[in-house]
């Protein structure tokens, strides 16, 4: 690998590369085993450098989960006006939201099914008995918010359960995607890149 | 540069010509549209990509991220061996090794004339409009490019551009609905060589599985208790491998696009919902549902519409 394109390489690294250093790079990279290895090893920096290992956990899941907590306490800033009690019940809500995302991202199969007798997240147990994590969170905000806020309160919760199977909808894409490749691969023009679509690649 | 356009236009006249006289073409003249041409080449790069050999660099490009990878594709007695290397991200390889090239498997025999089913002879074309233009250079070499455009809302439509010498796939473009280009998928390079490139050395090394042409699916990872069925599926679309009814997974194609269904059981009952994840021309759907009041998670993951998958998923229903 020559300075020159070391330096197209380092540029296309940090986005600043024109296409002329583009192709230059990628003319050379089958031919150039040094080259080869230092891209690898740029990108297996660059994504230890930004917070995910290169054969780690490429998201976070604990985001999320505060994510979906912050916009409950919008929530309670706006109800302020409520009474005593109501405000006290809010954490439970609080909680499910939370409770319900980790969980979809956690658990797979069969095991998805029993989470409704798990007592992992105390205080819902009592109202989710028999329900998925999906239907717990919803039979949450069908019992427990109708009973003690009336209507109002229910499109706070809409959201997270939309947002659970968002990430149940993740975690089966990253779970399914590669046996769907395999398929892919033998069946569609793109042949083997279908494999290039798998979040992680699994021996 | 004036006079290019035309001689460029006059070469792959000339080339869809002599394709449409072949024996390849000879099914598929009576079809409308003057898809001919275009069925005869999607026939050529069909056997070009199993039957070459060649090495390169590829580029994937979804959302705004570009993959590369490198590639090769060797054939030696009648059996291919390919491999796939990441050169961002992980690093990590995938290999086949000893493909038949008398396999040919659904997929590929949609896209070959001659393999089609009877009082289906315009195949593909039935699904797909098609049209063929000249196209830009790829990788450096001469292309010809075939609009592929679905004549129905249930699938993606592609831009494809052909090596005009080889009939090699060099460039594959995802189109969504408003033109919208979802994936893009390109040769930045490629060496028509039997030199079998060197590779880096990879931590994850992937052994693609080969389904034998003949046999049964694979066995079900996690089996069904009861057979189970699709009810409906789009126009032209035929399953990747026979079904063994309580297999936990069904694939589909129609030549280009390929999407597979996977069905759970729960044993609780499950609040109905639906959660979407899309990457590039990829759509990922989930769905909690019941069917005969037992509760089920059905999963479609393929490159076709959000639309698509979510009726494919609540066709879903028992055998009997």
């Amino acid at each position: 690998m020559n300075e020159k394109m070391g330096e197209s390489l380092s540029a296309l690294m940090d986005d600043e590369a024109n296409e002329l250093e583009l192709s230059r790079v990628l003319a050379q990279v089958s031919q150039d085993p040094e080259l080869r290895r230092s891209w690898m090893r740029y990108n297996i920096a660059q994504h230890a450098m930004h917070g995910s290992q290169a054969a780690g956990l490429d998201w976070d899941i604990s985001g999320r989960v505060k994510a979906s907590l912050a916009a409950e306490s919008e929530t309670d800033t706006e109800a302020a006006g409520v009474g005593f009690k109501q405000r006290m019940l809010r954490p439970f809500v609080s909680l499910a939201v939370a409770a319900s995302v980790a969980a979809t991202v956690i658990l797979g199969g069969q095991q998805l099914a029993l989470i409704g007798s798990d007592d992992s997240y105390g205080s819902g147990r009592s109202i989710a008995t028999n329900a998925s994590p999906v239907g717990m969170l919803n039979s949450l905000g069908a019992t427990t918010v109708q009973a003690n806020y009336g209507m109002q309160a229910v499109p706070t919760l809409e959201p997270a359960n939309s947002a659970a199977y968002q990430e149940l909808a993740l975690q089966r894409q990253r779970k399914y995607m590669q046996d769907h490749a395999e398929q892919a691969a033998l069946n569609a023009p793109q042949g083997l890149v279908a494999f290039a679509r798998v979040p992680q690649l699994q021996e | 540069m004036l006079s290019s356009v035309p001689m460029k236009f006059l070469r792959w006249l000339s080339l869809g010509v002599f394709l449409a006289s072949t024996a390849a073409g000879a099914n598929a003249a009576a079809c409308p549209d003057g898809d001919a041409v275009a069925l005869s080449l999607l026939d050529k790069m069909s056997r070009s990509l199993r039957q070459t050999n060649y090495h390169g660099v590829v580029m994937l490009q979804r959302d705004g991220d570009m993959q590369v990878m490198q590639v090769s594709h060797m054939v030696s007695d009648g059996k291919s061996s390919e491999r796939l290397a990441e050169l961002t991200g992980r690093g990590a390889q995938v290999q086949r090794s000893a493909h038949p090239l008398a396999c040919i498997h659904p997929g590929h025999r949609l896209l070959r004339s001659e393999e089609l089913l009877p009082g289906e002879s315009c195949g593909i074309a039935m699904h797909y409009r098609l049209a063929v233009t000249p196209g830009e250079r790829v990788a450096g070499r001469e292309v010809i490019r075939i609009m592929v455009d679905p004549r129905d809302m249930y699938r993606f439509g592609y831009v494809v551009d052909l090596d005009e010498e080889t009939g090699m796939m060099l460039k594959a473009q995802t189109i969504g609905h408003g033109r919208k280009v979802l994936e893009t998928m390109q040769f930045a390079h490629i060496v028509y060589s039997d030199d079998l490139p060197e590779f880096s050395r990879a931590d994850v090394v992937h052994k693609a599985q080969h389904v034998v042409c003949d046999s049964q699916s694979a066995p079900a990872q996690y089996p069904i208790t009861r057979a189970w069925n699709i009810g409906w599926l789009p126009r032209g679309f035929t399953a990747t491998e026979p079904s063994t009814g309580t297999s936990d997974r069904r694939t589909y194609t129609d030549g280009f696009s390929v999407f597979s269904v996977f069905l759970e059981e729960l044993n609780v009952a499950v609040r109905a919902g639906e959660g979407l994840v899309k990457r590039g021309g990829t759509t990922s759907y989930t769905r909690g549902m019941h069917i005969d009041e037992q509760p089920v998670l059905v999963t479609v993951i393929g490159e076709v519409p959000a639309n698509t998958a979510r009726m494919v998923a609540d066709s879903l229903d028992w055998l009997q």
